[in-house]
């Protein structure tokens, strides 16, 4: 991982993804090789340095919401006072200001949600480890989650998500790693894995209708005036404009299609299992 | 010292948690409150039949054929019952304390009868509770006849007691001089004890310094034992909530484990003691009237002792409490874990469990294996250093001290490591197999 980058951990369940974390985070100890953080073998001293929303998470439900995130800051180093300070500058952030002093157990899923991620973020941890942070949240705020990671990226700092949701990992991650079975079967820049897992495929725009092109590949039209074409061996993207324009086509747009994420991971994943 | 740094926002944050708790709030100042209710509902019904009964004598017959006691009306105990020649002789002698005695609030009350017929009319008709016939040859057999009803309750012994008293005056009234008729009415006046150390030193062994001398180490054990077992309750009860809510995770990202240990054990120990001192408090302040008497008494404290219970007492409440908190996580709910815990407080227990063997041979060789000994020593070396400061060399309580402190500091390493295994096995409980696995990798 680089550091000021958002890293997508992804992976079918029971890949080991958790497993993974806990082993970053030092709270099982594996059973062979070693975790490298901010360059050095990892230890006991870095802890305040990282931050960690866990996949099976939850607070202290019979204290008062200013008072759990105070004691999570003061564990992870803080001041008390600046921990308090802190919180609820972070609880106006997560837009829950009202609930400083309410009773952990009176909070809803969604609240209960955004107050564990404001806990975890508070200090500020340079390396921050978000084990599906957006479970449970409703779109509006799903995009808030987004917007305070996109500002976490924005200073320098580094965050790890795993996720299910691949429209998260195509909006927010720059680099992804896709574990299965314990295993590494993708890594890399976003764009450059969903480049090298694209079927060859280009999305044609024009006006009227479109040459035969049996030639260069299978022509199948996905909305009116808008065409996928699926080029056959041999056939490329400069290739097929070439055959459009010399063919009498109308062309307004024409792109070389990249394969969602979601495709790439369900493809991966049912050839790793085949 | 870094290592420990988290250790007082853990503690804080669990000592300030469990004693907002309403439960702890209600046991803490409810106990006292219940145990005073209880007391009063138990004693006041007894004082107010107490106080009726003092208010009422209770009146016993006389049948007098030996002519010894010569009454002509009812005597009741009281000054004026000492014949007049007696109570000179007793005060011209010094002897105000065998008057004292004389005189103490009997409600006896003898009333002669002239013969048994009248005497038996009169308890049949409830008018006495009973009477004694003194036969005309009662001086040279000493024989008395007593005589109650069938429903006779417990006056009837205070009055044989009162007879004994009333007979003896009468029968020394003018045929001895006062000192020897104070000896013979009250032979024992005072006991002074005295106790002979090994050194041969001669100190106070009254009965209220020897209790005192025993009261400290079993205070201090009781107080050690209820600390113990009040706090691993907090300590499972919170160990349980946090695999309940999930939190255990986020704790472990931000400390070590041995961190969270040492905290919550420090932060739940001082809420167990404050809940002790609070009680504490509230028996003292109800009976404060007991330090004069100690004072009065010339009690030797056994400063000695009182010195060592600190370092000793926290020592091994850390030792215990470590091995509890991680034994007991590794249950998979509170019931399992508090069986799992038990062992712990039965060990705890020990020296409480062999006190008779310990009261009779404080410098025994039982007491001296049980010194050195982590699990014991605690309790021991206090119960000695208590008993008899002298016998107990300066190298055994400093050699106990020390090898109970190097066991703290392994129990403590070896329960956080039980204690993150525990934690993070939220299902069933892990196999002994896999407790070992898993505490090698820790």
């Amino acid at each position: 991982m680089l550091g000021g980058e958002i890293f997508g951990l992804l992976g079918p369940n029971g890949a080991g993804k958790s497993t993974l974390i806990r082993i970053v985070m030092d709270i099982i100890r594996a059973d062979a090789g070693s975790v490298r953080v901010f360059g050095e073998p990892r230890s006991r001293a870095h802890l305040d340095r990282l931050g960690y929303l866990p996949e099976e998470r939850g607070l202290y439900t019979k204290q008062s919401v200013i008072d759990v995130m105070t004691y999570l800051g003061t564990l992870k180093g803080l001041p008390r006072a600046d921990a308090r300070r802190r919180s609820h500058e972070w609880l106006e952030k997560v837009e829950l200001p009202a609930v400083a002093s309410w009773r952990i157990d009176r909070l809803s899923k969604g609240m209960s949600q955004k107050v564990q991620i404001a806990a975890v973020l508070l200090s500020d941890p340079e390396l921050c480890v978000l084990d599906e942070p957006t479970t449970g949240l409703d779109p509006v705020n799903v995009r808030l989650v987004q917007d305070l990671l996109t500002e976490r990226r924005e200073r320098g700092r580094t965050t790890i998500l795993s996720t299910h949701h691949m429209n998260q990992v195509e909006a927010l991650c720059d680099r992804v790693a896709l574990i299965n079975r314990g295993q590494l079967v993708v890594y890399g820049d976003v764009e450059d894995v969903r480049r090298r897992h694209s079927l060859p495929e280009v999305r044609i725009r024009a006006r009227g209708t479109l040459p035969p092109l049996t030639d260069i590949g299978e022509v199948v039209e996905e909305a009116p005036g808008v065409w996928r074409l699926r080029l056959t061996d041999g056939a490329g993207p400069t290739q097929a404009l070439q055959a459009l324009v010399s063919r009498g086509a109308a062309v307004e747009s024409f792109e070389p299609m990249l394969a969602p994420m979601e495709d790439i991971f369900l493809r991966v994943v049912r050839e790793a299992r085949a | 010292m870094t290592r420990w740094r988290k250790v007082p926002a853990i503690l804080a944050f669990e000592f300030l948690s469990t004693i907002k708790r309403p439960g702890y709030l209600i046991t803490t100042f409810g106990m006292p409150l219940f145990m005073g209710l209880y007391a009063a509902i138990v004693a006041v019904p007894a004082y107010y039949a107490e106080q009726h009964s003092a208010a009422e004598s209770s009146v016993f017959g006389i049948v007098d054929h030996a002519d010894v006691l010569h009454l002509t009306s009812d005597a009741r105990p009281s000054p004026s019952r000492i014949p007049d020649d007696l109570r000179r002789a007793l005060e011209a002698a010094g002897q105000t304390r065998a008057i004292e005695q004389l005189t103490s609030d009997a409600t006896i009350v003898f009333r002669p009868f002239a013969d048994e017929a009248s005497a038996r009319r009169a308890l049949v008709a409830r008018g006495i509770k009973g009477y004694y016939v003194l036969p005309p040859d009662y001086l040279r057999d000493g024989v008395v006849r007593g005589y109650t009803s069938e429903s006779a309750g417990l006056s009837e012994s205070d009055a044989r007691d009162e007879l004994r008293s009333f007979l003896r005056e009468r029968l020394l009234g003018g045929r001895v001089d006062g000192a020897l008729a104070a000896r013979v009415l009250d032979p024992v006046a005072e006991t002074q004890s005295f106790a002979v150390t090994r050194a041969g030193d001669v100190r106070d062994g009254g009965s209220v310094a020897s209790i005192v001398r025993l009261v400290v180490p079993l205070a201090f054990m009781v107080l050690f034992l209820m600390s113990i077992l009040m706090t691993s309750g907090y300590l499972m009860q919170g160990t349980a909530a946090e695999k309940e809510n999930k939190v255990v995770e986020v704790l472990l990202s931000s400390a070590r484990p041995d961190e969270i240990l040492a905290g919550k054990l420090i932060g739940l120990g001082a809420a167990g003691l404050l809940q002790i001192v609070v009680w504490l408090a509230i028996v003292l302040a109800a009976g404060v009237g007991i330090a004069p008497l100690l004072l009065a008494a010339r009690v030797e404290v056994p400063w000695g002792a009182v010195a060592l219970a600190l370092p000793f007492f926290l020592t091994a409440f850390l030792f215990f409490g470590s091995l509890m908190l991680g034994t007991g996580s590794l249950g998979s709910n509170m019931r399992e874990a508090q069986q799992l815990a038990m062992i712990w407080s039965l060990t705890a227990a020990l020296p409480m469990i062999m006190m008779a063997v310990l009261i009779n041979e404080p410098h025994g060789l039982t007491a001296r294996i049980m010194t050195w000994v982590p699990f014991t020593s605690g309790a021991v070396v206090m119960f000695r250093e208590a008993i008899d400061p002298m016998s107990l060399a300066w190298w055994e309580v400093a050699g106990a001290l020390f090898i109970l402190i190097i066991s703290t500091f392994v129990a403590l390493r070896l329960g956080a490591r039980l204690f993150r295994i525990g934690l993070l096995n939220a299902g069933a409980r892990p196999s002994l197999r896999e407790i070992i696995r898993q505490a090698r990798l820790a």
